[in-house]
């Protein structure tokens, strides 16, 4: 019977070496793709066991934390003022993450690769993993102040503020908003019906206006065209343009004219260039578009940021459009801010911050620093530069001209209430928009204080009006509450 | 066992040319300690990991839980000592070890998550399982105590060849035979326990024991009959149709299994195990096709026949097809992303999330140990589990009596044949059959029945191993032999 046995204990030894192969397999070979399976919830269950860093403004405000919560999942994230920091923040749930929540999840979640020899050191020593926390460069009362005044407004729109000097975000609302604390259920059908009532939400209230919608510039496009007609050495502040009530163009019919047919300046058919840009005239910057080319005009843009499909802050932003133009009649309304340009509020923003900074455009970011949990610095932001829109001397050109916007009489932002207790300079935009049944888009850009500004705002509010009227006095309540944080009101 | 050396003191006194002449080779049990000491170390080892894994502190109960079963196993030990001086030093260290093992998987288990997360178990367990499984250790080593004390030579069973064969029929039959609220395992359609008040047992556990015996009686006697060629047919030999009865009911007998109690995996047992045995016993290739044929017509028409093994198929199949994972595969699903979440190294013992997978303490326990032990630990399991079954399978090939020869060898493939379907059930080698996992899984009958098993396989080694009668003195027709 021995060989009988002999064969059986090959038997015994093929069928352990199969189930030895087999969990090879499967735990040397799909541990990964096992990993990746819709259905697989132990990934994302091991994720709520540790605590996930926080996220704080840079004057120490905690807008988002994990607290120690009972159930499978052991910490549950909680936003405080979640829809005045939701564009930011994004959300952090157990189907996937935006914003900050998704860009900085790494460290925030512990498992980026500069954590790693903390983590096993936590591990040695028996102490709880914990993730990075994250400061950001939002100031909590600016951003209070944009959220505060585009709900009182009630219209869809978004703020942003930044440093001119560094480039860091210290405001970025968007309305309507969202909740992020409607994501951080771990029921998942309670969560997919709370996203599916958001996703098909008219208003679209999950949309980052901000960085992700854009909109015509308007008026405030004849920064740059401005800044291209300086950039040739034929133009100064105080060169008397071309300035008819009405502006011919060639290939149409159509005659492009000021906001409601008025004259520009006195009427005599010539203006100084700094009177037409506080007045704001259609005319004169559509003539000296057209003079400048649509080539000229793009050059200048794409240095102000325009056309960048990569820029990163570190949320996605998208690129603000202006594309080059063969026609010269729709190079006219180019150089107005109409026809196919397109901007985010960032981009408003960042007009204003080249212009304030001396030309030099800062690449805008949101994390200042990264700290383990340990308290130790990960990451720190450093001020990158984006490009040098300008000269030094023309950006002082165009700053005397926005200047002008707010101190000039005739100036479109003259009668904002409140701006002039501030040294403010500014530029208006109204653009007309063909979806919003007659109601132009409200776009407003400023910076401020004029000399050594140390913040920029961009705003547009979608069928707003005036610029002037809807866009202006919002930024204008930003920059008091952060000048007033400065101490400098 | 080549190193062979006098034993000191067995022949004191006496000419020590003779000592020379009849070396006594040793028992071994000295490795035995020292091994189940170290099995008694690991246990106490992963014991404390868990409580560390789990809550950062030692565990309560250490002293207790590892106290109690170091006791056991010593018990064990003694009795080995005192009963099957000759057995394999192996066997029982390496039983011990897995059951260990499992004891700490089901404290494990019980304890659901980390810092007292709560986790999500489909069959809670109550705080008293880990007692209750020491309490189930210590009946398995009274099982164990209680085979080694009472059958001292294998072939005393051979004496109860149809006493116990209708025994197993029975132990087999009784839940078939028995309504469905005693016999039906909660939250499953399997009707494979016997369930009285709290208690619950499942008797084709011994069942299979019972029949092992029998049919190695059976087979000891008649393997000449069953040996004859009767045609012989493309290069084989065919039995006699009138000798194929016994294999007809055999397979009859675990098709009724299968249908009636809706337990794929233990029939899938007892008709491997008849096959092995009928084999070994007759050495004709004829019966392993025989039997191993009828197997798989009686599985594809149960595939056809019953939609409940048409999911198995499927199942196994098509894991992740839509629907399944959530659906019928969700167990077999949760089980896989457990042990792909554990990889290579594992989770740590308290760092997984094994209570996704529903029955993770019975069926599944596997999956359990490959998550948080990793496939480096789970490798190790596996070898452990060959082992024995390769000590099991040697004592058989060592042995010279037929009946202990062919009951050792069907009692280790049987052990080998059970580690292979249900881990390779839970991994998706091969369909998914509902079966205890040795030594590890929750549960009384099971571990009472393993350790059964392993004094059957440790008296048959101890017969094996022992040495010949020897004359301690040299003159006269009569003499005075050492026995032991």
């Amino acid at each position: 019977m021995n060989r009988a046995l002999r064969r059986i204990s090959l038997a015994s030894l093929i069928m352990f070496v199969a189930l030895l192969i087999n969990v090879n397999y499967l735990q040397g070979f799909q541990s990964n793709s096992l990993a990746s399976e819709p259905s697989n919830s132990r990934a994302f269950a091991q994720k709520y066991q540790y605590q996930r860093g926080s996220i704080t403004t840079a004057d120490g405000v905690t807008i988002a934390a994990s607290k120690p919560v009972s159930g499978v999942y052991k910490y549950q994230r909680h936003y405080t003022d979640g829809p005045v920091y939701a564009p930011v923040t994004g959300y952090d749930s157990i189907f996937g993450s935006t914003g900050i929540e998704a860009a900085e999840d790494k460290l925030l979640s512990g498992t980026d690769p500069t954590l790693t020899v903390r983590n096993l050191i936590d591990l040695l020593t028996g102490k709880q993993q914990e993730g990075a926390s994250v400061q950001l460069t939002i100031n909590s009362k600016a951003q209070q102040a944009a959220w505060n005044a585009l709900r009182a407004m009630g219209k869809q729109g978004a703020v942003v503020a930044m440093n001119p000097q560094t480039g860091a975000i210290l405001a970025m609302a968007s309305y309507p908003s969202y909740n992020p604390n409607v994501y951080t259920t771990f029921n998942g059908t309670q969560l997919g019906n709370a996203d599916k009532a958001l996703r098909e939400n008219q208003s679209q209230p999950l949309l980052n206006r901000a960085i992700n919608a854009t909109y015509h510039p308007g008026s405030t496009f004849k920064i740059v065209t401005s800044a291209t007609a300086f950039g040739t050495g034929r133009y100064n502040p105080n060169s008397s343009v071309y300035a008819p009530n009405q502006l011919s163009l060639p290939q149409t019919t159509q005659k492009l004219i000021n906001d409601s047919g008025e004259a520009c300046g006195n009427g005599s058919g010539h203006v100084p260039l700094i009177d037409a840009f506080a007045q704001s005239c259609n005319t004169v910057f559509g003539a000296i578009g057209e003079h400048l080319g649509s080539a000229a005009l793009k050059a200048q843009a794409e240095k102000f940021g325009f056309n960048d499909s990569h820029l990163t802050i570190p949320l996605p932003v998208s690129p603000s459009a202006f594309p080059l133009i063969n026609e010269a009649d729709f190079t006219a309304y180019s150089a107005i801010g109409q026809f196919d340009d397109q901007v985010t509020p960032l981009q408003e923003a960042m007009l204003s911050a080249a212009i304030g900074d001396g030309g030099k455009l800062m690449k805008p970011y949101l994390v200042q620093t990264v700290k383990a949990s340990d308290l130790t610095t990960v990451q720190q932001a450093t001020p990158t530069v984006l490009s040098q829109a300008v000269s030094p001397s023309i950006a002082g050109q165009v700053k005397s001209m926005m200047a002008q916007v707010v101190q000039s009489p005739i100036g479109t932002a003259h009668g904002i209430p409140g701006i002039l207790s501030m040294s403010v300079a500014a530029k208006t935009g109204t653009a007309q928009s063909t979806i919003n049944f007659g109601l132009d888009d409200a776009v407003f850009t400023a910076f401020s204080p004029v000399a050594n500004p140390n913040i920029a705002v961009g705003v547009v509010i979608k069928g707003g009006g005036y610029g002037a009227a809807a866009a202006g006095p919002i930024a204008v309540q930003v920059i008091k509450a952060y000048q007033a944080y400065l101490g400098r009101t | 066992m080549s190193a062979i050396t006098t034993q000191p003191g067995a022949g004191a006194g006496l000419p020590g040319s003779l000592d020379q002449l009849v070396p006594m080779p040793r028992n071994r049990r000295r490795t035995e300690l020292l091994m189940l000491v170290f099995a008694i170390a690991v246990v106490t080892f992963a014991y404390s990991n868990v409580g560390f894994g789990l809550k950062g502190k030692l565990p309560p109960g250490i002293f207790e839980y590892c106290g109690g079963f170091a006791v056991l196993v010593i018990v064990a030990h003694l009795v080995v000592r005192r009963f099957a001086p000759w057995a394999d030093p192996l066997m029982l260290p390496l039983a011990a070890l897995l059951n260990g093992l499992g004891i700490v998987m089901i404290y494990r288990l019980q304890e659901v998550g980390r810092d007292g997360n709560p986790g999500i178990m489909s069959v809670p367990m109550t705080s008293s399982a880990t007692s209750t499984q020491l309490i189930y250790t210590a009946l398995g080593i009274a099982g164990f105590v209680a085979v080694l004390a009472l059958i001292r030579e294998p072939r005393v069973l051979q004496r109860y060849t149809y006493t116990l064969g209708a025994l197993g029929l029975v132990l087999l039959a009784i839940p078939a035979l028995l309504p469905a609220r005693f016999s039906e395992v909660p939250g499953t359609t399997s009707k494979i326990q016997v369930a009285i008040g709290g208690f619950s047992l499942q008797p084709d556990e011994f069942g299979k024991l019972a029949l092992a015996v029998f049919f190695a009686g059976y087979l000891v006697a008649k393997r000449d009959v069953l040996a004859l060629a009767g045609r012989r047919f493309l290069g084989i030999d065919l039995p006699r149709a009138r000798d194929l009865g016994p294999v007809v009911i055999a397979w009859v007998a675990s098709l009724l299994v299968l249908f009636v109690e809706s337990d794929i995996g233990t029939s899938a047992l007892f008709f491997g195990l008849f096959v092995a045995m009928i084999y070994i016993a007759t050495q004709r290739t004829s019966w392993l096709l025989i039997g191993v044929s009828l197997f798989v017509v009686g599985s594809l028409v149960a595939s056809k026949l019953s939609s409940r093994i048409g999911v198995r198929f499927d199942v196994w199949l098509h894991p992740f097809a839509a629907g399944n994972p959530s659906g019928n595969a969700f167990q077999t699903v949760q089980g896989l992303y457990g042990m792909g979440f554990g990889g290579v190294l594992g989770r740590g013992l308290g760092g997984g999330q094994p209570y996704w997978t529903p029955l993770v303490q019975s069926d599944f326990i596997v999956t359990a140990f490959g998550e948080e032990i990793g496939l480096t630990g789970l490798m190790a399991l596996l070898i452990i589990y060959g082992l024995i079954v390769q000590r099991g399978l040697r004592a058989a090939i060592s042995v010279r009596d037929p009946f202990a020869k062919l009951l050792a060898g069907g009692l280790a493939f049987v052990l080998a044949l059970q580690v292979f379907v249900i881990v390779g059930g839970v991994t998706r080698l091969i369909p998914l059959t509902g079966l205890t996992t040795p030594f590890l899984s929750q549960g009384g009958s099971s571990l009472v029945a393993s350790w059964m098993m392993i004094a059957v396989l440790m008296r048959v080694s101890d017969t094996a191993r022992r040495p010949a009668p020897q004359a301690i003195q040299d003159e006269g027709m009569t003499q005075v032999v050492r026995i032991r």
